[in-house]
């Protein structure tokens, strides 16, 4: 069936999830203190022991992965809020509306991946503040390439999200997806510690995890290109990498959604 | 043409229920239709049907001149839906949902501030309109949902159970509500019930439905009208006296029915069954059916069947006795009299006038609020009445 696409209807779903987010105040700050906690703990803690990776101390080696993996978490859990949407109804006021659920989908995504991306952008902002990067005009720059590297990744996961969330029925599901999907997404993305020294099967895991390039991608944009930490590839595959998962993941989100029952 | 025709809807959810079976009826323009029913008749699946979130397996329908087959967005810009659960953004305040609602329907800036400030004044909600929802009582909820589906200016409402565990007083401002808009808008109303008092007072016509078919449509004065006279209700010592006295009664050629209270013919064991064996149900209703049809004599009129089926709700009692016949307050000595020469010892008499809950029972052969038993129903209801109290109540 076709499926025509409505600006308004993208535009007002996208707003709500705006407001939602903007009053949920109390899920902004434990997700930003829970940030916090990991530099401070693991970047300064963890850092005093480890010491320099590459030609960047721990701290600055970590910063990127936690700003991902803000945009990870918030992401998905974004997408994934279409179950509460069908538990608490709200779901049937829209799709009894005269829009496509295309358009009904495009504005969650587009509002999940604003969302994600405002948080990834506080902690690009505190983890700056703990001195994590190096200030310099690069990194003016490199911040702005960085927000757009976040929304391109952010997109992907409320697709990955929303595809997760049409297809699961019942939220008691969500334990078992922050164990076995965010997590693991989240720890392979080579947050913690470089690719090149892990074992062979841990290094294909990686390799297979989208989040890994999306981690490349932000610290590439922000340590900038001289440093010696970056992965097996260049930026170029990265962005390729996030770009295809992000298309595939809205394919997927959206189709997935537009068969689902109400 | 009127404004909803529906030809031979059908639904099916697996191959051996039917949970809407070939229905045909047709609404005018400002008229408002119950659909009266136990749950799982059939009512909310037509709405769906209607409303183009389900897609029927057979037969079609036009809503304001729009089939709903063919014309979906136009029929959904023609009706407004009423859910049987809630359906608010609690995070959002009350006007908020109301501007989400207008966006949503193409509604530009103007005719969104205007619209919303008239439906809040319609369901009297403008004082709280800037609250948020998780602060609005069960009552408040329903009024803006209302207030919601009325925004783009709809041809048609569905209202599913409107009053759904609501408390009385609330339910009564809510109907007022629904007359209201009926009578200011013009806007034609389907809603679903399964409160007989409620289809009685709101409805202009009641359509009956059972196992997802049409069992009656008419006014509810006609629907009445079909068991004429006063129902006299006799409690007797024992059921020995009922034994004795019955004859006597059947005597009398100006009482009409004599009947034993309805011995409640088990639904709730039926709905336990069609949870692990709807085959079963529905074979043996279709039997019961095919048995009807077969013992009946053809030439019976549609009346006659009627009175052969009359039932009188009420509590399950051995000792009782009802009777349907004109007259009820001047033939109670007479009927007084009877007994004691009978040497019978009556404990109590009744009279009262026939109800839907009477008519619902002679023409489906089960009492309409028997269906407390079933396990979803029963959390649902609690769902609702949960948030129904959350709050204090400024009705």
């Amino acid at each position: 069936m076709v499926q025509p696409i409505s600006k308004q209807a993208i535009y007002v779903v996208f707003l709500r999830e705006l407001k939602r987010y903007w009053r949920a105040k109390a899920r902004v700050i434990s997700s930003v203190a829970q940030s916090i906690f990991f530099l401070a703990i693991f970047g300064l803690g963890l850092g005093s022991f480890v010491g320099d990776i590459g030609d960047v101390n721990y701290l600055s080696y970590m910063a990127p992965g936690v700003i991902g993996m803000g945009l990870l978490f918030g992401s998905v859990f974004s997408g994934v809020s279409v179950i509460f949407d069908r538990q608490f109804g709200f779901m049937k006021e829209m799709m009894v509306a005269p829009v496509s659920r295309t358009s009904i989908i495009l504005g969650k995504i587009l509002g999940g991946a604003a969302t994600a991306t405002i948080q990834g952008i506080i902690l690009l902002v505190v983890a700056a503040i703990m001195g994590a990067f190096t200030p310099s005009i690069a990194l003016v720059t490199g911040a702005f390439a960085a927000i757009g590297a976040m929304l391109l990744i952010t997109s992907g996961f409320v697709g990955l999200g929303v595809a997760i969330g049409s297809t699961l029925n019942d939220f008691h599901a969500f334990q078992l997806l922050s164990t076995f999907v965010m997590w693991p997404l989240f720890m392979l993305s080579g947050v913690f510690f470089p690719i090149d020294g892990a074992p062979l099967a841990l290094q294909a895991a990686m390799l297979a995890d989208p989040m890994f390039y999306g981690v490349e991608l932000l610290r590439w944009c922000l340590l900038g290109s001289g440093t010696a930490i970056l992965g097996p590839f260049g930026w170029l595959i990265s962005l390729t990498v996030v770009i295809g998962f992000n298309a595939l993941m809205i394919g997927l989100g959206t189709y997935l959604f537009s068969r689902a029952q109400i | 043409m009127d404004t909803i025709e529906v030809k031979e809807l059908t639904k099916f959810f697996d191959k051996d229920v039917k949970a809407v079976d070939g229905i045909s009826f047709s609404v005018q323009e400002g008229e408002i239709l119950g659909f009266l029913g136990p749950n799982g008749a059939g009512k909310t699946t037509t709405l769906n049907m209607l409303s183009t979130l389900l897609r029927p397996n057979g037969g079609t329908a036009t809503i304001n001149g729009h089939d709903i087959l063919t014309e979906p967005d136009a029929v959904r810009r023609s009706i407004g839906y009423v859910f049987q659960d809630p359906t608010l953004d609690i995070e959002l305040t009350g006007r908020e949902n109301l501007d989400f609602h207008g966006r949503l329907y193409g509604l530009d800036r103007n005719t969104r501030q205007q619209r919303i400030k008239e439906v809040l004044e319609l369901v009297q909600l403008t004082d709280r309109a800037d609250n948020f929802v998780k602060t609005y009582s069960g009552g408040m909820k329903r009024r803006l949902e209302i207030a919601r589906g009325l925004l783009h200016y709809p041809k048609v409402l569905f209202l599913d159970e409107p009053t759904l565990g609501l408390d009385p007083q609330t339910r009564r401002s809510i109907w007022e509500h629904i007359l209201r808009l009926n009578q200011e808008k013009k806007v034609t109303v389907i809603l679903t019930t399964h409160y007989t008092e409620e289809a009685d007072y709101l409805c202009k016509r009641i359509l009956i439905i059972d196992f997802g078919k049409v069992v009656v449509l008419d006014t509810p004065n006609k629907l009445k009208e079909r068991l004429q006279g006063d129902v006299v209700s006799l409690t007797f010592k024992d059921t020995a006296a009922i034994e004795k006295f019955r004859p006597l009664l059947e005597k009398k050629e100006w009482i009409h029915k004599i009947n034993v209270v309805a011995s409640g013919n088990n639904y709730a064991a039926m709905s336990r069954m069609m949870q692990t064996s709807p085959q079963m149900v529905n074979s043996m209703v279709d039997n019961e059916k095919t048995i009807q049809e077969e013992t009946s004599p053809p030439k019976d009129t549609e009346q006659a069947v009627f009175e052969k089926n009359i039932q009188f709700s009420g509590e399950q009692c051995s000792k009782c006795l009802n009777l349907l016949l004109d007259n009820g307050g001047h033939r109670i000595p007479e009927i007084v009299k009877l007994a004691e020469e009978a040497k019978v010892i009556l404990e109590s008499v009744e009279l009262r006038k026939p109800t839907l809950d009477d008519v619902f029972l002679s023409v489906t052969g089960r009492n309409i609020r028997e269906e407390e038993g079933s396990f979803i129903d029963m959390v649902r209801r609690h769902r609702i009445m949960r948030q129904a109290r959350g709050k204090p109540t400024r009705n």
